[in-house]
């Protein structure tokens, strides 16, 4: 199945790209994608140990790393909010 | 209505939209970009604001229920730039429309502190050697929003 993920603000800059397509086994739960992507590239290593770091699927926040993913959804991994 | 866009805005037409005579006040908060400092103290030129905009504006659309629900209002506008913006333009409009004074202003201010700490967008100032630094969250828009969790349902 693949998932597509989002990165904004500083973890779009430190990433250098803002999307990603990837491919992942039926039945992923967010902590496999977490230690997948640590392998991937250990810049997620630092994302990942910051607490201030949510996760948004589909446009729901999720902090449950048991969470299991399905084809088609949209994962984004946004930093604390600075508009207005 | 809820506008996120990277274009500026006119005040007194926006203002029409929510003009109505079953209005008796209406507060105002514009948020632009002011003259600063970035950490290392050097002067900014602008920002930038990056936006994951359908989450954005499914966040604004919750806000602005709440708003008109808790306060009773007859009409709430929110309008937020993204892109590059110059010192001085605008950033942010938010207009309250109420039969009395205290349910616009204070709704008014729920929404602002609420965009300021739920809502995902993400600011960055532009520096003279045309860098860009990451603006970091205040702990006192945290604190602002507590009060608003008595009052809110």
């Amino acid at each position: 199945m693949n998932i597509t993920l989002k990165y904004f603000s500083w973890i779009r800059v430190k990433l250098k790209k803002s999307h990603d397509l990837i491919e992942l086994n039926q039945k992923t739960n967010l902590k496999d994608l977490k230690n997948k992507l640590i392998l991937k590239d250990p810049i997620f290593q630092e994302i990942f140990e910051d607490d201030s770091v949510k996760y948004f699927l589909n446009l729901k926040e999720i902090d449950d790393e048991n969470h299991t993913l399905n084809n088609g959804d949209i994962l984004a991994f946004l930093p604390p909010v600075t508009g207005g | 209505m809820i506008k996120i866009t990277n274009e500026s805005f006119d005040l007194e037409k926006e203002f029409k939209f929510v003009s109505s005579d079953i209005n008796g006040a209406y507060s105002f908060f514009l948020g632009t970009v002011r003259s600063d400092l970035s950490s290392l103290n050097k002067k900014i030129k602008g920002i930038y604001l990056e936006c994951y905009e359908e989450l954005a504006l499914a966040q604004l659309k919750k806000i602005r229920s709440k708003a008109l629900y808790n306060w009773k209002l007859n009409e709430c506008l929110i309008i937020h730039r993204i892109g590059k913006l110059d010192l001085g333009e605008k950033i942010v409009l938010v207009i309250t429309a109420s039969s009395h004074r205290t349910n616009a202003i204070e709704a008014c201010e729920f929404v602002i502190d609420s965009l300021k700490i739920d809502v995902a967008f993400w600011k960055f100032h532009l520096l003279n050697d045309d860098t860009k630094e990451m603006v970091s969250q205040k702990n006192l828009d945290n604190e602002k929003m507590l009060k608003w969790k008595d009052i809110i349902n």
